[in-house]
């Protein structure tokens, strides 16, 4: 488990080496295998045979974050705050006043594992871009829970310490040393191991600032006016920014705001209470189920196709240079493939070019990127108005603007060049794949792929299977997006496929409310405080009211005669028909869109819908606007629009946006409690009408979730 | 049960709170010892006879810590025997103090007592006692707890004050404020402040800009435009979520002016004043506080009113001059609508939009200008309150006796 070494100069390496795991991981198990090991190390000590330590990996990664397994079922307070504490403890004792101790650094150190290397009096990390560092726990909804907080802030002060730990940035070596939280780089194992050595044999002893007389916080406590003072701004922003339903992230702030004001163990001690109370909030576990296990089960390709090979595309054909075009080309190139973008003349297919260059130089800028790999990058574009140039592509995608005839006619075109084994695929929101297939020479190798906007920027890909898209298609499909990176989900072929088709109730659900007299600026305010991205009356004007009202009226035909109308349907056409106000395009909208300022409502919104002299109850605008989506997301499920549980969640938070601190759609309900979300949508279903009756099957839908069961 | 009475009110002159303010060179205590010696004097009192000094003060750190009440008390070489206590309702802690007096007066366990307060907001700036409701990151969220100047933007958003009538009351406020001044009728009141030499130091209220108008006014830029940016306008509507967009229109003009000074009232049993020939002026015929909601915060003198009203056996009809600190002109503006009270019966020799909030005296110098009005206009009743940070509210009724 923990390999010794010692050399002639009284030097102990210590290798990491956890048995029967790919990783070394943070858990009970760790801490107990490094009792034994430290004791003897203060033998050592105490006879004056230790010079320094040298901590290392024998695993790829140094030392992955914590269990979270664990984590997600833990449910007793007392259980957690100790095993955190006994982490803490570990780390204390190893960064205790006396040896210096070198965390050598050759992986992947993140989360607890980071924290290890916090609690470490010098860290040395083998300079390579792939390896990553960092505290990441707040994108779970948690926080380091052994003393990496107050680490962090002792060594570079509360508002750097807070900037890194809340956005929770992973960093490549450079980054890490250039943002502080490393010391050293080294350009291979061999010279870390050397300036490992170099650095013990200069340090008589390892002391760290916080056990130094002299030690102080960087930049001041939060007792100083004026970090008071920018702790109080820090605050309001984030209150701005996440509607306060990010708990960890205010634990954070809390945590060094009361950590600097006392002494480190006490600071440290404190952070473990919060890191408790946040381990056992529903916004983590929440957190922990979409972001870790629902995340695995969709990338380990639990829905994809069996009996297939992996799909290795290397080149990839785009058709269309336009916002979306240049998006897909460019996430292709992030990730090594070559693209040739096809547009109507070559001129205007070097848009797609020039989109790729400016992101580049902007990663350049950044250092995300190298000059070695932006010049590859450049080097794999290809841009063209000859479909011939699609011969030698694996995958074509079509992403053209939403005309049929069009889409089928290049389609086409690039088909007749395209190999027997190799993919089309068409980027349509709202055309049918089966419609667009008709045509197609292969149809059974066509299949949809719809990105977001931006395409390089959100990381949902929906895999739209046409009726005669063959199995095989699907599973290259899904190669495909994991290859760039991308989450697949797999979709039926129905109107607005899953993501738009969801969010749409959404947007129906605040022009209903619009409806019923209630401010315009309450719903508004109301989405965004749901965790919403957007008003639900702000997306109905970016998306366009006709694309709204046409979303209703494919559901209606879907569902015939069974169908009931939305009361947003009258509200739709009024504006459309009578009022003209059709979005944002046409600059008139539910708001109203002047050049330079902020979009403001309609000044005449009122007068055609006047507010009414009912209250209304802020929770139940929220549960609205929220349950009209997971009611839709549930009838999906049942009606095989999606096909799981992982991908209904993240679909939901990475298609539209559904919050994360609710885990996703589904998440949603079993945060809310099966039974009570049955009973609060009859009492809707009897206030505000049908559309909220729950789907026949959502009680054992939502028991397909073996997760949750553990838990319950 | 003992009656509560008013035997005297005084204040200094209010200083610019800043560097170049008058009384920046004068210490706390001074302040404080010389408006002692002053009603020491005045009323001809053996000051051992005095039961207690209550001592409104918000920021009591550094000059004004430790209980400048007992310091002051101390300074000014009043009786060993006289204990001091320095108290914070925010805004309201003058006329808390007062409040709190005729509370233990009416108890009948004290029979005469020094109640005011104390602000040198020069020395002593305001929010440099820190606190958590300023600088806790968890209670500030948790609360949604905004700076005063949003809050009382929030108020003019809501109720849909525009700038220029926040401004026009500002003028109006300026204007009475110079009458008041050039008829005389503060001169019972004031305490001149001279140095230790007996050299002047300051006569007169400093703030009141008696030449403003409407177009001076107009021209201040918002003061908390960009403290709404930081995240402040979204905290608000994160309690306020109907507001689509909260309005920035109050500015130094149209906001009380940062000030120093103190302000004491005597107030004692009939009896006791009776031994010490002292003139009862006025009874304190209720008092009380309240609070709302804290994000809007400044709305907490409506409901202490009609609960003083209540508590009193009173009627608004019954009252014939009232008082509403003038924090922000909104403040004033949704009280006087809130209430329905007539203009001319409000605020009538101006507030501290011309003359300056001094926080913690501030509650007392209203009472002491409210009787004074009393007295000119030969009126019975009045009613004083005060919007308090947190969301508080204090309210008091005197009647002339």
């Amino acid at each position: 488990m923990i390999k010794y070494k010692k050399d002639t100069d009284n030097i102990v390496t210590l290798i990491l080496d956890m048995s029967d795991r790919n990783d070394n991981v943070i858990n009970h198990e760790i801490g107990q295998a490094f009792l034994p090991v430290l004791k003897h190390l203060q033998q050592e000590k105490r006879k004056g045979t230790l010079r320094g330590i040298i901590l290392t990996s024998a695993k790829k990664r140094f030392l992955a974050g914590g269990d979270l397994e664990y984590l997600y079922h833990a449910q007793d307070a007392t259980e957690i705050f100790q095993f955190a504490d006994g982490l803490k403890q570990f780390l204390r004792d190893l960064e205790k006043p006396g040896v210096p101790v070198v965390a050598a650094i050759n992986g992947d150190a993140l989360g607890a594992g980071f924290e290890l290397a916090l609690g470490c009096h010098h860290r040395i990390v083998i300079d390579n871009p792939k390896i990553k560092l960092g505290l990441p726990e707040v994108r779970l909804g948690l926080i380091p829970g052994s003393g990496g907080i107050i680490r962090l802030m002792w060594l570079l002060g509360i508002e750097r310490a807070f900037d890194i730990l809340s956005s929770g940035l992973r960093y490549r070596p450079k980054d890490a040393l250039r943002v502080g939280i490393i010391d050293e780089l080294a350009k291979d194992q061999k010279e870390m191991m050397e300036k490992a050595r170099h650095f013990l044999l200069h340090t008589k002893e390892g002391r760290r600032p916080w056990d130094q007389d002299q030690g102080r916080i960087p930049g001041g406590t939060a007792k100083d006016p004026e970090m008071a003072k920018g702790i109080r701004i820090l605050a309001t922003q984030l209150a701005k920014e996440t509607y306060r339903n990010y708990p960890a992230q205010q634990a954070i702030l809390n945590i060094l705001s009361e950590g600097s004001k006392v002494d480190f163990d006490t600071a440290c001690r404190i952070g473990t209470r919060y890191y408790t109370q946040l381990v056992l909030s529903p916004a983590c576990k929440n957190m922990i189920k979409a972001f870790w296990f629902d995340y695995k089960s969709i990338k380990d390709g639990e829905k994809r196709p069996k009996g297939f090979g992996r799909f290795r595309p290397r080149k990839v054909g785009i058709i269309g240079a336009g916002q979306m075009g240049s998006g897909i080309a460019y996430a292709c190139l992030l990730n090594g493939l070559e693209v040739v973008i096809k547009d109507v003349s070559r001129l205007i297919a070097e848009r797609g070019r020039m989109y790729a260059k400016e992101r580049i130089q902007k990663a350049l800028a950044q250092n995300t990127i190298t000059k070695v790999e932006a010049e590859s990058m450049l080097a794999k574009i290809t841009t063209t108005e000859d479909p011939s140039e699609f011969e030698s592509c694996d995958l074509v995608i079509e992403a053209v603007f939403e005309n049929a005839q069009v889409k089928q006619k290049v389609t086409r075109e690039a088909e007749a060049y395209m190999d027997d084994y190799s993919v089309l695929a068409s980027n349509t929101v709202s055309i049918p794949i089966t419609e667009l297939a008709q045509n197609s020479l292969r149809p059974d190798h066509y299949v949809g792929l719809h990105f977001f906007h931006p395409a390089d920027q959100v990381p949902l890909v929906e895999i739209v299977r046409g009726a005669k898209t063959s199995e095989e298609t699907i599973a290259r499909a899904f190669d495909f997006v994991n290859v760039i990176k991308k989450i697949p989900i797999i979709v039926k072929d129905d109107w607005g496929f899953y993501a738009a088709r969801v969010q749409n109730t959404f947007i129906l659900e605040g022009i209903t409310l619009l409806q019923e007299g209630c401010p315009p600026a309450l719903i508004e305010n109301l989405s965004l405080q749901a965790g919403m991205p957007k008003g639900a009356l702000s997306l109905a004007d970016d998306l366009g009211l006709g694309m709204v009202l046409k979303y209703e009226q494919q559901a209606a035909a879907h569902y015939g005669n069974k169908y009931i109308q939305h009361p947003a349907v009258s509200v739709l056409q009024n504006m459309i028909d009578e009022l003209q106000r059709t979005g944002r395009f046409k600059k008139a909208g539910f708001y109203q869109y002047e050049e330079g300022t902020a979009p403001q409502f309609w000044t005449e919104l009122g007068d055609h819908y006047p507010l009414s002299k009912k209250s209304f109850q802020a929770t139940e605008i929220i549960e609205r606007l929220l349950f009209a989506q997971v009611i839709e997301a549930v009838w999906c499920l049942q009606e095989n629009v999606i096909r799981s549980i992982p991908e209904a969640n993240l679909g939901s938070i990475f298609g539209w946006g559904f919050p994360a601190f609710k885990g996703g759609v589904i998440q949603y309900i079993h945060d809310y409690g099966v039974d009570n979300f049955v009973r609060r949508c009859n009492q809707f279903k009897k206030k505000h009408g049908q559309r909220f009756s729950t789907p026949k099957k959502l009680r054992e839908l939502v028991a397909k979730d073996q997760l949750n069961q553990q838990v319950l | 049960m003992s009656e509560a009475y008013i035997f005297d009110a005084l204040r200094t002159p209010r200083g610019k709170g800043k560097s170049s303010g008058a009384l920046y060179e004068v210490k706390p205590i001074d302040l404080l010892a010389t408006a002692l010696t002053a009603l020491k004097e005045r009323n001809q009192i053996p000051t051992q006879e005095v039961d207690d000094v209550l001592i409104g003060c918000v920021t009591p750190i550094d000059d004004q810590g430790y209980n400048i009440a007992k310091a002051g008390l101390l300074h000014a070489r009043w009786a060993e025997s006289v204990g001091g206590m320095q108290i914070n309702r925010y805004c309201a802690s003058g006329l808390e103090a007062v409040n709190l007096a005729a509370s233990k007066v009416r108890s009948g366990w004290e029979s005469l007592i020094v109640a005011g307060g104390i602000e040198s907001m020069s020395r002593v700036p305001i929010g440099s006692d820190g606190g958590a409701l300023m600088y806790d990151p968890e209670l500030i969220n948790g609360v949604k707890f905004v700076p005063q100047g949003i809050a009382a933007d929030l108020i003019a958003t809501i109720e849909g004050f525009d700038r220029e009538s926040l401004d026009r009351y500002a003028l109006n406020s300026h204007q009475r404020a110079a009458t008041a001044w050039n008829e005389g009728y503060f001169k019972k009141a004031i305490i001149p402040i001279f140095d230790r030499n007996g050299l002047p130091l300051l006569q007169e209220d400093e703030h009141i800009r008696r030449e403003t108008d409407l177009e001076a006014l107009a021209e201040l830029s918002p003061s908390f435009a960009e403290m709404g940016e930081y995240g402040f306008d979204a905290l608000a509507k994160q309690a306020f979520p109907m507001v689509s967009q909260v309005q920035h229109v109050h500015t130094a003009g149209n906001s009380c002016g940062i000030v120093d000074g103190a302000a004491l009232l005597l107030v004692g049993t009939e009896q006791k004043g009776q031994s010490l020939e002292l003139k009862a002026r006025a009874r304190i015929v209720a008092a009380t506080s309240i609070s709302v909601n804290p994000t809007i915060m400044l709305t907490g003198a409506t409901p202490a009113s009609e609960k003083v009203l209540r508590l009193a056996g009173m009627k608004k009809s019954d009252i014939d001059l009232w008082e509403c600190n003038e924090a922000f002109a909104s403040v004033v503006l949704k009280y006087q609508r809130d209430l329905d009270i007539d203009p001319d019966k409000l605020n009538v020799n101006g507030g501290a939009i011309a003359m300056g909030h001094p926080l913690g005296a501030t509650g007392a110098m209203l009472l002491g200008t409210l009787l004074d009005e009393l007295e000119r206009r030969d009126l019975q009743t009045g009613l004083v309150s005060l919007c308090v940070g947190g969301g508080m509210g204090v309210a008091t009724i005197i009647e002339r006796v």
